[in-house]
């Protein structure tokens, strides 16, 4: 059965082999031949085809989210605007293209050297900005003469526009380019030219706001031309933002500051922590920092020693003054030092030590209860109980009321303040306490520091009859309820009454700024920016008005309204503003007019 | 056996291992210069396949030649099944799963194919060759296979089987005008399939038949390879410094493209290097033909011989614009399992029929 030995068989079969053998050589010597002539004979034409073929990934930015007041009114969003580009390779002397242009409109000697500088370092048919922003007359002039100048392009771009100015800009903040460190940050990603926001809103949501980048992927030719769109995903829009500002209080409060230096209001509903107005004084324009060239206003704004970068609401810290005599008072009640009856009666000053502490009404106010002194702001009633409650048991009671803390809001670099005690002294300076700073603590001096957001929660707590009341500053859909802190219910009762007597009665501080329209009660406080030496104690003239502005002291109001159920609280500073009840209380007052306007 | 060791074709080995290497260098290049996800795994498959085939080499021809055709009617009844799940499950596949791992069971019945026809052309009489009925057998061996691979569709494969056959029969001594005859056959049933196919399979049929109509997709594939060939020039850019590849100009560069990617980073030289590697690898399976003393070691030599170069030219005919695009790797160097296992595993029975050169009688063992 085996074949194995028919010679005829083997030699048809070595002849087939040998066709074979000569089939596969001659097969691949097509193929040899075939790459001889795509690699050597015509590798000069696809060796330019392959540096004209490039495929570039173009990425697509997103735009970004706008922002919108409570009452839905765009406070930031973006517009079309025109950018000037060049591309090095399409002309033949970037520099001659630079001049021509320059005639049109003045481009900086500096950027010039940027730009020529940077066509050295990028693929030759990149874009490369030359004009931002450009106005209508200088796009038709450049339209006109796009085609003298070789390699200029024009091609349309958004930027972030706030309606409102300097209004909303501490708060809402601004957008700039990435500095080293920020071009690291995660939302970035690929796109090294975001805008991304810098400080306020802007920069505590930058994540949500920017949204997602998209990128095509397109086929280019040596000349940057694009051949065809090879794919493309589209960016994701950023997510607009809504916060709590009412944009109508906003710029009724600003006008209401700026007849001052320097101030701040917060204007919170007590009900939900919405922070309905944080206006400061001095403010810049965002816009102004965005349109380049923007140096000149930079330069303005740095030179400015009233330093009108610094949001006052959240980063100014002052010594809140008799404002924080409701804590004290409510830390007496509290504790059982004092009751509605207990009375003390203030000379003008008490001793303690060798050192004589004053009043601020030089010749006394005699005999005070807890709501005469309150109401009429006598330091000395204060001095008094201070002593028997001391530091410690005031700092938990002032901190119960929001203060010496920073919020969980979207708010960048709030400043914490310092509500001073035995252990933070000790820490801090490594002393002991000495019962004189309790005295001068007890009348908001001292090391005591808040900033006017914490005072508006203050105050927000003790209308709220002892809600732990959290600011909120993004807009939001469901009502909740704050926690109750129980154990204040009797000793708030007390001081809201004083409160009110202080703006409604006779010999209350406020009582000038009271409305008829519209009660409220609150409470003024003037905070010494400075010691007051006896000389001008005796002379009796260190309040009057001629004192230089630095020297005066700060004027502060904190106040709520209605007098029942209360809806808003208020904190009111203007430094250096004189006295609380001169400058403080007046500017509360309009507000409160105003929101019963609104609400009418 | 430790004789049959030392008598092993170490040039054919060394061969399969030095394209391997080639391959996996151009897998690295394609990834970016990174051995994961394809040349890590190329490697692993290289060696794991090389011990198979040596493990084949070293058994009995004996038993190889018994099981030919129970090869062919399992690797026949895999192919099936692919199809059936392709008509009752989720649509036309090539891949069946197999102990866990991914098969693609249209590279390993060429094998099998080969193995049969050698077995049926050693156990036939010479003179039997010439009666028409004795035609019968093979062109079954060659149609079932071929048929269920068009209706895959994979008219690339299909085309190579058709081809392989072509060849094997040629080989095996059959007479010039009824080969002439089979040719035709074959050729003329590809219109008859067409008539049992579902109208998408047609569709896919014709868009592979014309790969101009599409030209945006294939079309444009092919001048891009072009490119990459051709800006190779001489020497090439280098090793990782091509750039048609890596900006993605060519979806499939890992397997059917992998070589226009060589081409681009080692040029003309590196390409005429491959192609005499190959030219080297399928001279040793022709002169263990030669070699051999029996008709099945004979037939298997030249079947595995012409297998493999079927697909060198065709794939680099493909990339090159000599034939339109077909899906056709290039063995041992573009990625994928089967085609690997399938090659490297016909070497292994080249390696053995080499050992059992001599062998005079094959059954009655």
């Amino acid at each position: 059965m085996f074949y194995s030995d028919d010679k005829k068989q083997y030699s048809v079969l070595n002849r087939r082999t040998f066709f074979l053998y000569l089939l596969k050589v001659s097969f691949f010597g097509i193929v040899g031949w075939r790459l001889y002539d795509i690699q050597i004979k015509n590798s000069e034409k696809y060796k330019t085809l392959s540096k004209n073929n490039q495929i570039d990934v173009e990425i697509i930015y997103p735009l970004r989210g706008k922002i919108y007041d409570i009452n839905n009114k765009i406070l930031a969003s973006n517009t079309k605007v025109f950018d000037v580009y060049i591309i090095p390779e399409n002309t033949k002397n970037i520099n001659k293209s630079l001049n021509e242009l320059n005639q049109i409109i003045k481009i900086d000697f500096s950027d010039r050297r940027k730009i020529i500088e940077l066509s050295k370092k990028v693929k030759k048919f990149e874009k490369i900005k030359v004009l931002e922003n450009i106005n209508w007359s200088e796009l038709e002039k450049i339209e006109s003469n796009k085609f003298n100048i070789e390699g200029i392009f024009i091609s349309q771009d958004y930027m972030r526009i706030y309606q409102y100015n300097n209004t909303v800009s501490h708060l809402i903040g601004y957008t700039n380019k990435p500095n080293r460190e920020e071009v690291e940050l995660p939302f970035i990603a690929n796109m090294p030219n975001l805008e991304i926001g810098k400080d306020g809103i802007e920069k505590s949501f930058n994540p949500n706001l920017i949204g997602k980048s998209g990128q095509r992927e397109i086929e280019v030719n040596s000349y940057g031309r694009v051949i065809r769109e090879i794919s493309r995903q589209d960016s994701q829009k950023g997510n607009d933002i809504y916060i709590t500002i009412d944009l109508r209080i906003q710029k009724y409060a600003l006008n209401l500051l700026k007849e001052h230096k320097a101030g701040s209001a917060v204007l919170m509903d007590i009900n939900n922590g919405n922070i309905l107005c944080m206006a400061s004084t001095p403010s810049y324009n965002p816009n102004k920092i965005i349109q380049k060239p923007n140096k000149e206003y930079w330069d303005s704004i740095l030179e400015n020693e009233l330093s009108p970068l610094t949001y006052r609401c959240i980063q100014g810290l002052y010594a809140p003054g008799s404002t924080f005599k409701m804590v004290v008072a409510i830390a007496g009640i509290v504790h059982g030092v004092i009751d509605t009856n207990t009375k003390h009666f203030c000379s003008g000053k008490i001793g303690l030590g060798d050192r004589l502490y004053h009043c601020w009404k030089n010749n006394g106010h005699g005999l005070m209860n807890v709501s005469d002194a309150i109401k009429e702001s006598c330091d000395v009633y204060f001095y008094e109980i201070s002593k028997k409650i001391g530091i410690d048991k005031i700092a938990e009671v002032a901190e119960d009321f929001g203060l010496g803390k920073i919020y969980d809001v979207p708010l960048p670099n709030q400043k914490k303040g310092i509500i001073p005690s035995r252990d933070w002294k000790k820490k801090k300076y490594d002393e002991s306490w000495y019962p004189g700073e309790t005295l001068i603590s007890a009348i908001g001096q001292g090391f005591v520091l808040t900033n006017p957001l914490q005072l508006a929660v203050m105050t927000s707590i003790i209308a709220s009859n002892g809600k732990n009341v959290r600011p909120n500053i993004i807009k939001k859909n469901n009502d909740f309820e704050f926690e109750k802190l129980e154990k204040y219910q009797n000793a708030i009762k007390i001081i809201k009454s004083s409160m009110f007597k202080a703006v409604n009665e006779s010999k209350g501080t406020a009582y000038n700024s009271r409305s008829e329209s519209t009660p409220f009660a609150g409470k003024t406080g003037t905070s010494q920016v400075r010691r007051i030496t006896v000389a001008e104690r005796e002379s009796e003239d260190f309040r009057k008005k001629d004192v230089e502005w630095k020297k005066r002291d700060h004027a502060l109001f904190v106040g709520y309204m209605p007098v029942e159920n209360p809806r808003y609280a208020v904190s009111v500073v203007i430094e250096h503003g004189g006295s609380g009840a001169s400058t403080a209380a007046p500017i509360a007052k309009e507000i409160f007019q105003f929101i019963k306007k609104l609400e009418t | 056996m430790l004789n049959k060791i030392q008598n092993l074709n170490y040039l054919l080995i060394f061969l399969v291992i030095l394209i391997s290497f080639i391959g996996a260098a151009g897998l690295y290049s394609a990834a970016g210069g990174s051995y994961n996800p394809w040349a890590s795994r190329h490697l692993i498959r290289l060696v794991l396949f090389i011990f198979l085939a040596v493990i084949l080499a070293l058994l009995n021809i004996k038993y190889i030649y018994q099981f030919a055709y129970v090869f062919f009617i399992l690797s026949l009844l895999l192919l099936l099944s692919v199809e059936l799940i392709g008509v009752f499950g989720k649509g036309a596949t090539r891949w069946i799963n197999l102990f866990g791992f991914s098969i693609q069971p249209s590279e390993l019945i060429k094998i099998t194919i080969i193995l049969a026809l050698a077995r049926f052309y050693h156990d036939l009489k010479f003179d039997e060759i010439k009666r028409i009925k004795n035609l019968f057998f093979p062109i079954l061996i060659l149609f079932l296979p071929f048929a269920l691979v068009v209706v895959q569709p994979d008219l690339g494969t299909a085309l190579s089987i058709a081809m392989l056959g072509i060849l094997v029969l040629f080989a095996s001594g059959i007479r010039i005008w009824k080969f002439v005859l089979g040719f035709f056959v074959l050729i003329l049933s590809i219109p008859l399939s067409l008539n049992y196919l579902q109208p998408y399979q047609k569709d896919r049929i014709f868009s592979f038949l014309n790969p101009e109509a599409d030209a945006l997709g294939r079309g444009y594939q092919l001048i891009q390879s072009k490119i990459a060939l051709g800006s190779g020039g001489l020497t090439g850019k280098g090793f990782l410094e091509g750039s048609q590849s890596y900006l993605q100009y060519l979806p499939e560069k890992q397997t059917d493209f992998i070589f226009t990617l060589i081409g681009e980073e080692f040029g003309f030289i590196g390409t005429i290097f491959i192609i005499l590697l190959f030219f080297l690898l399928i001279s040793v399976c022709f002169y263990v033909s030669i070699k051999s003393n029996h008709i099945f070691g004979r037939i298997l030599s030249i079947g595995v011989g012409s297998n493999l170069f079927i697909y060198v030219i065709m794939n680099i005919s493909m990339v090159s614009g000599l034939m339109p695009v077909v899906g056709i790797p290039l063995p041992l160097v573009s990625y994928g399992g089967s085609a690997m296992l399938a090659i490297i595993i016909s070497l292994g029975l080249v390696l053995n029929a080499e050992l059992n050169a001599n062998l005079k009688k094959l059954h009655n063992a």
